[in-house]
């Protein structure tokens, strides 16, 4: 009888404790990764040699260009939502509830831009309709005989289009989910009830998928407000700036003294209040209860005929296509084949000289191998802490987890440039750590930026399953390490592996964090793309950029395949 | 085979506490049923007993060995107490066979591989899922998954195997089929087994003991089924177990009187010294009985045969009276029809203090 009860004891209290581990290495984890970064840009931007001061601040916020700036940030943010979820919502609507031809193909192509890193975007339309040297705008010129150039991408109008073309997936991708899974009879109902096709769309469906599409709506406006890629690229030589871009021009003419860094970081809490005030106006706009008629399980909804309306709504729909898919892609490729930026696209002016020359450049193999490098491990660690995290918030429950949950998804709100920033004034020597200019301090970045990702996909998994499971490996005569390793973490393996890829694919084409993060030897794929067409090399970072699409895509195929295999277990 | 003890359990969750003072005994190979009403606090005195939640005070054990004892600091952690556990959700593992399902505890233990295979076999032979062995449970119905359940708490011949509203996810023939299945198990394995349920009608099937809870988690009675449908201890049994007619009782000067909106004299016994006022008696369905002698005059309102018997709504007064008449009776007796007056008796009345809210009625 001792014996058991010794043992009893034992186990009893060795238990207790693992619990307890897991818990205090997530918040110590979460405090180094995320807390430290955050409160060291709110110390600098208030603090000065220790004291407190605001002068800082009033000298930012009198400065016109910052002023400029932030009015430019909101514009394009605003504008950039509202276009890009209404233009998400029918879209949605005409893949998911109408008889629309040539469905599968079409949401494919329309998710492609969810995995296009915009910037490239942005370059292509940069070089199609340049204010000054667009190849389309001198055709257009040439051919019509006009006076000026008839497009300026380098306009706020351009950044919003470029912008609503690669956002406006998140808004089509959450609402045609929630098309699918809702109820087809509660339309039908409406229907027997007397109300004619349109009033079901409008007094029905749309106020049905409202929780998605303010939720897709949310996303693109957090998205644009802190997005550096797009304006930078486009907004640069009209001297457009955007918060985040500001912030970058500040702290690179500054050459990375501890004075840009500083004015980065006042820029930087003006940033985040914007992105604060945001959240609550759409809060405000779009509260809405969440309904519990969407339904988990599938149903066949009906589909609307569209008749007449048919061809012209499939030409607009490939018209769409083409304009924000094909010709950026083309145009990419096509430049990167060009003997000299500038020569005419024809077929004696190309070369692949352009693609031997970037792979001699020293930095374009190692910026492959640094992004591969910082890719996979952040996307590794982040899997393993994500579900940590996960684990204790969903099945420990300590004291204290809302505050978990909060910190591990508070670096994603935060805009990429204000993190950099604090990642910077964090571990470049004031706390006695120097990661400064190695590729670790990319590392660090991206592991708070992307942590809510695979945190999210494991807490789902983990809300699946029921404790029962794991209590009844326990009476089956399992360790608590054996219930975890036998039963939970088999059964939430593929929600991590695609927390992985989650994490994986977004950080390979990655600019916004890296671009201030980067030195000399630790150049990213993205950030070697910007700087060789910042310097000049046009058709280089074209070539650059069309092997970087590769590997994307590429890398999609390999998690497609994936993702599908484990579908059948 | 060994008995389950527990002895003044005390849990609580947070400032709530769900069992005070708590003491049963299950007697070793028998099938006990513990019902209580949903939230009484069935699943925690469970959950105790597997080493799930720890209780604040009191002792628990199976045969000799204590599992928990407060006081000396007892507490053997769930993997070692070696009890059987049917989950409601019977838990069956998504990701493993049913074979790797059932042979799990056995791998746990160490055994050999060939024993393992062998006993993991035998399991699903006595449950009839051997032909499924290689299946995934998502390939598998609710009835064919319980069995599983039922086949992984059996494969380690444990002396105790408890479960929690094992058959309420399925529909009613099943559950008829699996409460057979149960009960056979048992009289080949004699294992104690502690059957928790909401669900008096599989109680009764089933046991043979039945304990009581009521819903502020105390016991109120442990006996055999009959003693519980015969002699319930309080009126929470009474009602808890069967549907019954409430009707309230006045003294009207010497005599007692049904009070039935009008009152109409009560001639039948009534235990001698009770005080009539502010009682009511409890009649089970099937303990009215239709007597053209009877002073007590009923109507008919609705008649509906189920089968096996008829179910009547009689107004009694201005009140309404439920009855069953079985089919023994209506063929010797024959059937009433709507509309009509007919004399009824009561057998085997219980007399309750009303209940607050009845009363005002």
């Amino acid at each position: 009888m001792s014996t058991n009860r010794d043992l009893a004891a034992v186990d009893g209290r060795r238990r207790i404790n693992m619990d307890k581990v897991m818990t205090v290495v997530c918040f110590i984890l979460l405090f180094i990764i995320v807390i430290i970064p955050i409160f060291m840009i709110i110390y600098n931007a208030f603090f000065f040699e220790g004291k407190f001061s605001l002068d800082l601040f009033t000298q930012q916020l009198t400065d016109s260009k910052n002023l400029s700036a932030m009015w430019n940030t909101l514009v394009i943010a605003v504008c950039a939502t509202v276009l890009g979820t209404i233009m998400g919502v029918f879209y949605a609507w005409l893949l998911g509830r109408s008889d629309i031809p040539c469905k599968g193909l079409m949401r494919a192509l329309f998710n492609i831009p969810y995995m296009f890193p915009p910037f490239l975007g942005a370059m292509a339309w940069d070089l199609l309709l340049n204010g000054r040297s667009g190849y389309l705008n001198r055709f257009l010129v040439s051919t019509f005989g006009l006076d000026g150039m008839p497009f300026n991408i380098n306009s706020i109008a351009g950044i919003v289009f470029v912008e609503v073309s690669y956002y406006f997936p998140f808004v089509f991708m959450q609402v045609v989910s929630a098309l699918e899974r809702m109820d087809p009879t509660l339309e039908e109902c409406a229907r027997i009830a007397g109300a004619k096709q349109g009033t079901v769309i409008w007094k029905i469906t749309l106020p049905l998928v409202k929780p998605a599409i303010s939720a897709g709506a949310l996303l693109i406006l957090t998205t644009s407000l802190a997005h550096f890629g797009v304006p930078s690229i486009l907004g640069y030589a009209q001297g457009i700036y955007t918060l985040p871009t500001r912030i970058y021009s500040v702290i690179y003419n500054s050459g990375g003294s501890f004075d840009g860094i500083r004015q980065g970081a006042a820029l930087s809490v003006m940033l985040v209040v914007v992105v604060a005030l945001a959240l609550v106006l759409q809060k405000k706009i779009l509260s809405s209860g969440n309904y519990d008629i969407i339904k988990g399980k599938s149903m066949r909804p009906t589909l609307i005929k569209l008749r007449g309306a048919k061809v012209p709504l499939l030409l607009v729909a490939v018209f769409t296509l083409v304009l924000i898919v094909v010709v950026p892609l083309v145009m990419i490729v096509l430049i990167s084949f060009i003997k000299a930026y500038g020569l005419p696209l024809k077929f004696s002016n190309f070369t692949l000289s352009q693609y031997e020359k970037v792979f001699k450049a020293s930095g374009t193999i190692d910026s492959i191998k640094n992004s591969l490098f910082v890719s996979i491990t952040a996307g590794l660690i982040c899997m393993f802490l994500g579900t940590l995290v996960a684990y204790v918030v969903q099945k420990i429950r300590p004291k204290g987890k809302e505050v978990l949950e909060v910190i591990s998804v508070l670096p994603y709100s935060i805009p990429g440039t204000v993190l950099s920033i604090g990642v910077i004034l964090a571990w470049s020597g004031s706390l006695g750590i120097t990661l400064y200019n190695t590729i670790w301090i990319i590392l660090v970045a991206y592991m708070a930026r992307y942590l809510s990702f695979s945190m999210k996909t494991s807490s789902a998994a983990l809300l699946q399953v029921h404790s029962s499971l794991e209590e009844a490996a326990r009476v089956c005569g399992a360790s608590h390490t054996e219930s975890l390793t036998d039963v939970t973490l088999p059964l939430i393996r593929p929600a991590m592996v695609s927390g992985f890829f989650l994490i994986f694919l977004p950080a390979m084409r990655e600019v916004t964090t890296s671009i201030l993060l980067y030195g000399p030897y630790t150049r990213t794929l993205g950030v070697q793309i910007y700087s060789l067409r910042d310097a000049g090399m046009i058709p280089q970072a074209a070539a650059l950029a069309t092997v970087a699409i590769g590997i994307i895509i590429v890398l999609n195929a390999i998690v497609t395949q994936i993702t599908k295999d484990r579908k059948g277990v | 085979m060994a008995n389950v003890r527990f002895e003044n359990v005390t849990v609580s969750y947070g400032n709530h506490t769900v069992l005070k003072n708590f003491s049963l005994e299950v007697e070793s190979g028998q099938i006990m049923c513990l019902v209580g009403p949903s939230g009484c606090g069935k699943t925690t005195l469970v959950r105790a007993l597997l080493g799930l939640n720890k209780p604040e005070s009191g002792i628990i054990s199976v045969g000799d060995r204590v599992l928990f004892d407060a006081k000396k600091r007892t507490n053997v952690p769930a993997e070692k107490r070696n009890i059987g556990i049917v989950f409601q959700d019977y838990a069956v593992w998504p990701h493993m066979t049913v074979i790797e399902n059932v042979s799990y505890p056995l791998k746990k233990q160490r055994r050999n591989k060939q024993e393992i295979q062998q006993r993991a076999m035998h399991a699903l032979e006595q449950v009839r899922m051997t032909e499924y062995a290689n299946h995934l449970p998502s390939q598998l119905s609710g009835g064919q998954q319980q069995r599983v359940a039922i086949a992984r708490a059996l494969v380690t011949d444990s002396d105790v195997v408890v479960m929690d509203e094992p058959i309420t996810n399925l529909d009613a023939k099943l559950r008829e089929e699996m409460l057979l299945e149960i009960r056979m198990i048992q009289s080949r394995l004699h294992a104690t087994i502690l059957y928790i349920t909401h669900d008096q009608q599989s109680a009764l099937q089933l046991c043979d003991k039945m304990a009581i809870m009521q819903p502020d988690g105390s016991l109120c009675q442990y006996g055999t089924d009959e003693d519980i449908i015969m002699r319930p201890a309080n009126r929470f049994t009474f009602e808890f177990i069967g549907v019954s007619n409430f009707i309230p009782l006045v003294q009207r000067g010497k005599e007692i009187c049904l009070d039935c909106g009008e009152q109409i004299p009560f001639t039948q016994w009534v235990p001698a010294g009770v005080d009539v006022a502010g009682k009511e008696m409890g009649v089970r369905l099937n303990d009215v009985v239709f007597d053209r002698q009877s002073p007590i005059q009923a109507t008919v309102t609705s008649r509906v045969f189920l089968g096996s018997e008829y179910n009547y709504f009689l107004t009694l007064g201005q009140r309404e009276i439920r009855m069953q008449q079985s089919m023994l009776d209506a063929r010797t007796f024959g059937t009433v029809s709507e509309g009509e007056k007919i004399g009824i008796r009561f057998l085997n009345p219980h007399f309750y203090d009303a209940r607050k809210e009845a009363a005002t009625v």
